[in-house]
């Protein structure tokens, strides 16, 4: 029965090779489209945590508060669990840091004095709260008195948080649309497929084949389909990844805050290349599922 | 091998068979006659599965085809052979393709499907012609190779739809010699046929049909 099975699916692979190239193609193109967009995704994602790690808050004492009463603060800060590292930054050190920087400005901090820059708190969170949320709680928290002013820079770490979920949505339901697409353009080929192989399942459902025997060379050509679809796709987007590493190696650099541009590990590549062939097995026996249906 | 009792079907308004009783024995030859319409093939269809009766109990081989489930149809056909007037060949298989396509369904192996595809094309004259494809067949031809399609698993029914509606006189009197002749080795063998030349000519059972009424030949 498998010699059956196997000579009938290769036998249709030859004789409906420009319908199986087409359905192989529409796969490849699929598993191209979401292997790109994946990409992204976890490139994005490993730049947003790079942030992330990165996250400190600056709490800019009150002019009036003295030196003592700075350090019990940071004291208090140092002893609490989310925090990693406190450092203390005087009005002097502060003047003397923006002075290193940008020595133009030496002579404008001598007329107004080294009090204009205010004397901080440099603190950097652990890794378990330095997120979005955990940074709000955290500034909401030590806000107030003694601190003038609380600056976390993160408010557009947070909006870029809310914009990677929205993309990530619209990702989900842009591959479901693209998955849906291939699906019905894998089985509207593999319809033309069953539509030449028409008499042959008519026959075969009159002289007594079961479905599995009539199915199985097509879903087997849809494997195949999948197989060497999902590679394609798969060879495109390594192809893609290493044309823009080697291209664009600079700029995106800057551009991705030092995260490397990501290539889908083993996992994904094996999850794609098992989604692929579902594609193509799901959209042959689709095919010829409605064909047999209205045989005799 | 065949009995039907009180069979009805209909399709929509229209009634194709009323209150058929039927007993076809064993090894029997039977023609199946009537006017077009009068239900010649809906009968064979019911039979080998392709309806269902609207009322009615149908046994084929002491299976009841009435209320047998689609899953168990495969196996109600690899005992019956089916000959259709348009031959229903697959135009890119060679003719020993064709017939051995009955026995691939049961997994028989390649080399059984080949040797048992030529004594049967040797039954029915096409000795030599099994690379051929169909379409460089005559029709008598192409019909015979529906036959040997039909035969080549031993079937214990033969049911030929309109056999020779498609052919000239002496290619429908080839093909119903050999039809007999299967007959003879203890096939049962239903043709629906309006062809009252051939009737004459090989006189057997004959069931008539009349706006979907057995009138005659019970």
């Amino acid at each position: 029965m498998i010699q059956h099975i196997l000579r009938r699916a290769l036998r249709s692979l030859q004789e409906n090779l420009s319908l199986n190239l087409v359905a192989t193609g529409v796969i490849g193109a699929t598993v191209l489209l979401s292997g790109v967009y994946l990409s992204a995704i976890q490139t994005l994602d490993r730049v947003v945590e790079s942030w992330d790690r990165d996250a400190h808050v600056s709490a800019y004492f009150q002019p009036d508060i003295g030196v003592e009463f700075r350090f019990a603060t940071k004291d208090q800060i140092s002893a609490r669990q989310e925090v990693a590292e406190v450092s203390y930054v005087s009005e002097q050190d502060a003047a003397d840091y923006l002075t290193e920087r940008v020595p133009e400005v030496d002579t404008i901090l001598d007329e107004l004095g080294p009090e204009v820059l205010p004397a901080s708190l440099e603190i950097t969170l652990v890794p378990s709260h330095a997120t979005p949320a955990g940074i709000q709680a955290f500034v909401d928290s030590v806000s107030g008195t003694p601190f003038e002013h609380i600056d976390y820079g993160q408010e557009w770490v947070q909006r870029f948080h809310t914009f990677l979920t929205l993309l990530r949505g619209l990702g989900l339901a842009l591959g479901l649309l693209i998955s849906l697409a291939a699906i019905f353009l894998v089985g509207n080929t593999m319809h033309l497929v069953a539509y030449a192989r028409r008499a042959e399942l008519e026959t075969m459902k009159l002289v007594g084949a079961t479905w599995g025997f009539a199915a199985l060379p097509f879903a087997l050509e849809g494997c195949v389909q999948g197989l060497v679809g999902g590679s394609l796709g798969l060879l495109g987007v390594f192809a893609l990844h290493q044309v823009l590493v080697a291209k664009l190696e600079d700029a995106l650099a800057l551009a991705l805050a030092g995260a490397e541009l990501s290539f889908l590990g083993a996992g994904w590549g094996l999850a794609l290349l098992g989604a692929s062939v579902l594609l193509g097995v799901c959209g042959c026996l689709w095919s010829v599922t409605r064909f047999w249906r209205k045989a005799l | 091998m065949i009995r039907l009792y009180h069979i009805d079907k209909r399709y929509g308004d229209h009634q194709a068979l009323k209150d058929v009783n039927l007993h076809v024995a064993k090894g029997e030859f039977v023609y199946v006659t009537g006017p077009s319409g009068a239900g010649k093939s809906t009968l064979l269809s019911l039979l080998y599965g392709a309806l269902k009766p609207t009322a009615g109990k149908l046994l084929v081989g002491g299976v009841d085809a009435s209320t047998m489930p689609k899953s168990r149809l495969p196996f109600l056909r690899r005992n019956i052979g089916v000959v259709f007037q348009d031959f229903k060949l697959i135009p890119n298989r060679s003719v020993a393709d064709n017939v051995g396509l009955a026995l691939e369904v049961l997994g028989t192996p390649r080399a059984e499907i080949d040797r048992r595809a030529r004594a049967v094309l040797n039954v029915v004259g096409l000795s030599g012609k099994e690379e051929r494809m169909p379409q460089d067949l005559s029709g008598g031809e192409q019909q015979r190779v529906a036959v040997a399609r039909a035969i080549v698993n031993d079937p214990a029914v033969l049911l030929a739809d309109e056999p020779t509606g498609n052919l000239d006189g002496a290619m429908a009197i080839e093909v119903m010699e050999i039809l007999l002749s299967i007959n003879l080795r203890g096939t049962t063998i239903l043709v629906a046929t309006h062809d009252g030349g051939l009737m004459k000519r090989f006189p057997q059972r004959t069931l008539r049909f009349e706006a979907g009424r057995l009138v005659g030949g019970q």
